[in-house]
């Protein structure tokens, strides 16, 4: 009798459990990992935009998980051995072609209407998503690094702000103080020393980017490093990852102790928050001009979700670079890339900064766009610290990056 | 009489019938999938130029992955620096640890207040640990406060971190430091298991209290000592979270240790082959440092 009983009600649970799935069964749910920070309050204003874009499509839900950085490109790469990937993400540019070359990313372009959609975003932020005659992404975000500045810190050595990147050698030379230390530079790969090199007519690999002798080593670049060798070793520029024990970059700022950096908009953030007076120019020009470097984040998704899911993913990545969800994001510090929302008041008050990113922006260069890129950008890093710190000349530490990073492209 | 226990121990697992089976499977088939499995799967891997991905495929590379470690001078350096950090800390934790236990399991009050305070670093987490460590040691850190201007020994601030042996020390003292209280509490426990009547009969025969640690304790503690220098031995060599939080192999790789290289190579570099071929030698290296230090203790025992 019991077990009778026992049984019975399991089918009962069995029946109930299927019908409360069969009522749920037309609606799809996307997974979505990003990496939009909580402390800049974009995950709240995230959360809201995904509500607005399911009562417009009640029959999507948007399930979203926040991951750093770090864990955000980990778990892609696990998963493209596991199986595990979401339907759709946001992340770095420099993700699309290690994530392609996984082979687990879906050819948006393929989209019937993506010209439509990227015909409203930037071209130079979408193109970081063209890799052979396909786009493997829609640009979210963009970001390019301009000069900050302390102005208190200037004012108080009677220090312009620099009009070549001459100047500003001269400047940070000449703001060293006891408790001052004219630059802070996080870190050596192109991400930091490109736009120097760049603005001053150097180059890292060939056009082609099949090789780097005769580029990453040019007498140009060999100067530009010197340039930051020869600070950094009057403790006029700081670098925390060439010296861990060196005070972090937003620590240094809140604490006035470094009064110039090349950084993207997060910096003003920052500073407002941690109530320091600066002022921001695009990068003074080299010989050149002035070239940023390009940064920001892709929309991205995967091949392995179903059809229907692939379509639902897609449809939020077309809501989210509208212009009401980039103006929104704009309001917490992510540079939109849809061109109406770039014009928008709203966005320019909240970012007062956007015109000089603009204008940044129009210079700015893509780093390459190839598979080995994190490989290529570690060995760049780690030579041109053994540089700038001295540990070798700058002709024999780039000669060796050349020959390190031709090995590997070979 | 050795005799007959074997021969009832033999009987005993003859006897072993499905029962007896059905209650190890479980356990049988965990190690099998997320132990024997990867490993195997690995040094299958460090042959390969492995690619993972829908549809990627793998080039048999024969020994290249090891010629690839082998060869690269980061590896090396990542391997020394492993193991310097290994034989700096194990033997320290422990000796210091044994101290405390010794201390503790000698004093009646406050017994409860100097196990939790020195277990405390144990439950906390590494990460804020070490980031506390980082802050400790800057440049214009703690340690250079009270080095310069509260003792005045050295003129200048100490580089602690931005140098391979000095940020190598304060992520060894990270590791001492919180490796203490685990050593107490093994040592302890074993103390506490140590006969009375053995320093009963010591006392009689007027041993001093160095003879009694020596020829009564040491002796009774030796399989925790081999267990405690074992465990250690593989956990350093496992070490990760302090340096990747103090330096994060900065300079220039100066500080790199095993596994912090291996993440760059897995997650970074994504060169799946060497990062498996890096994992096989070190296992390797850590099976012998096992084996060795196996000998070493049982070796005593005879003598």
């Amino acid at each position: 009798m019991k077990r009778k009983s026992i049984i019975l009600a399991l089918l009962l649970f069995l029946v109930v459990a299927m019908v409360g799935c069969n009522n749920d069964d037309e609606k799809v749910t996307i997974e979505f990992w990003h990496n939009y920070s909580a402390s800049d309050g974009q995950v709240t204003v995230l959360e809201t935009l995904i509500d607005e874009f399911e009562e417009v499509n009640p029959n999507i839900e948007v399930k979203h998980v926040f991951m750093e950085w770090g864990a955000l490109k980990s778990s892609v790469v696990l998963g493209a051995d596991t199986g595990v990937l979401p339907d759709v993400l946001r992340g770095d540019i420099a993700f699309v072609p290690q994530f392609q070359s996984l082979n687990v990313l879906l050819a948006m372009s393929d989209f019937e209407d993506y010209v439509t959609q990227a015909n409203k975003v930037l071209d130079s932020a979408n193109s970081s998503n063209l890799m052979g005659n396909k786009y493997y992404g829609l640009a979210a975000n963009t970001n390019t690094k301009i000069l900050f500045y302390n102005e208190d810190l200037l004012e108080a050595a009677s220090v312009d702000v620099p009009d070549t990147l001459d100047e500003l050698w001269t400047a940070v030379s000449s703001l060293k103080s006891e408790s001052v230390i004219g630059m802070v530079e996080p870190w050596t790969g192109i991400w930091n020393v490109g736009p120097y090199i760049w603005s001053e007519g150097g180059e890292v690999l060939s056009p082609d980017n099949s090789t780097a002798e005769g580029y990453i080593n040019s007498q140009t670049v060999v100067d530009v490093i010197q340039s930051l060798a020869d600070l950094y070793q009057a403790e006029e520029l700081a670098g925390p990852s060439m010296d861990p024990g060196a005070t972090g970059d937003t620590d240094g700022w809140a604490s006035s102790l470094y009064a110039f950096e090349l950084d993207g908009p997060w910096r003003a953030t920052s500073n407002e928050a941690a109530g320091i007076n600066y002022g921001a120019i695009p990068l003074p020009e080299g010989s050149e001009g002035s070239i940023s470097v390009l940064g920001g984040e892709n929309f991205m998704q995967f091949k392995n979700s179903s059809v229907e899911k692939q379509e639902a993913a897609w449809k939020f990545v077309k809501f989210m670079t509208e212009e009401h969800a980039q103006v929104e994001m704009a309001k917490v510090g992510q540079m939109p890339v849809n061109l109406a929302a770039l014009e928008n008041a709203e966005a320019i008050e909240a970012m007062p900064l956007l015109p000089v990113f603009q204008e940044a922006l129009l210079t700015a260069k893509a780093r390459p766009v190839i598979p080995e890129w994190s490989q290529v950008e570690d060995i760049i890093a780690t030579k041109v610290a053994e540089a700038i710190t001295g540990t070798k000349t700058v002709q024999a530490a780039l000669d060796e990056a050349a020959e390190a990073i031709d090995d590997l492209l070979g | 009489m050795d005799q007959v226990i074997k021969l009832k121990k033999k009987r005993k697992l003859n006897r072993a019938d499905w029962r007896t089976w059905l209650i190890f499977l479980p356990g049988i088939l965990f190690v099998l999938l997320f132990t024997i499995y990867p490993i195997l799967k690995m040094f299958v891997m460090s042959f390969f130029d492995w690619n993972i991905g829908f549809q990627a495929t793998s080039p048999f590379m024969g020994l290249q992955n090891y010629v690839d470690v082998l060869t690269d001078p980061i590896a090396i350096r990542a391997i020394i620096n492993t193991f310097v950090y290994a034989i700096v800390t194990v033997p320290l934790q422990m000796i210091i640890g044994l101290a405390v236990a010794l201390l503790i399991n000698g004093i009646k009050r406050l017994n409860l207040f100097f196990r939790l305070g020195y277990y405390l670093p144990v439950i906390t987490s590494w990460v804020v640990v070490a980031l506390l460590f980082r802050y400790i040691f800057a440049n214009s850190g703690l340690m250079n406060y009270f080095l310069v201007d509260v003792l005045g020994v050295v003129e200048e601030p100490v580089n602690w971190l931005g140098s391979r042996w000095s940020a190598l020390a304060s992520a060894m003292l990270l590791g001492v430091w919180k490796g203490i209280g685990w050593n107490m509490i093994i040592f302890l426990a074993a103390l506490q298991a140590v006969p009375k009547n053995l320093y009963e009969a010591a006392d009689i025969d007027g041993a001093s209290r160095r003879q009694k640690f020596f020829y009564i304790t040491l002796p009774s503690i030796k399989g925790t000592v081999t267990f405690a220098l074992v465990m250690l031995s593989i956990g350093a060599f496992n070490t990760y979270t302090p340096i990747a939080i103090l330096t994060g192999g900065n300079p220039m790789h100066q500080t790199e240790v095993v596994l912090t290289w291996m993440y760059f190579q897995t997650f970074e570099a994504l060169n799946m082959g060497y990062s498996a071929a890096l994992s096989m030698i070190v296992t390797g290296l850590i099976m012998l440092v096992t084996v060795f230090l196996f000998g070493v203790t049982r070796g005593k025992k005879v003598a």
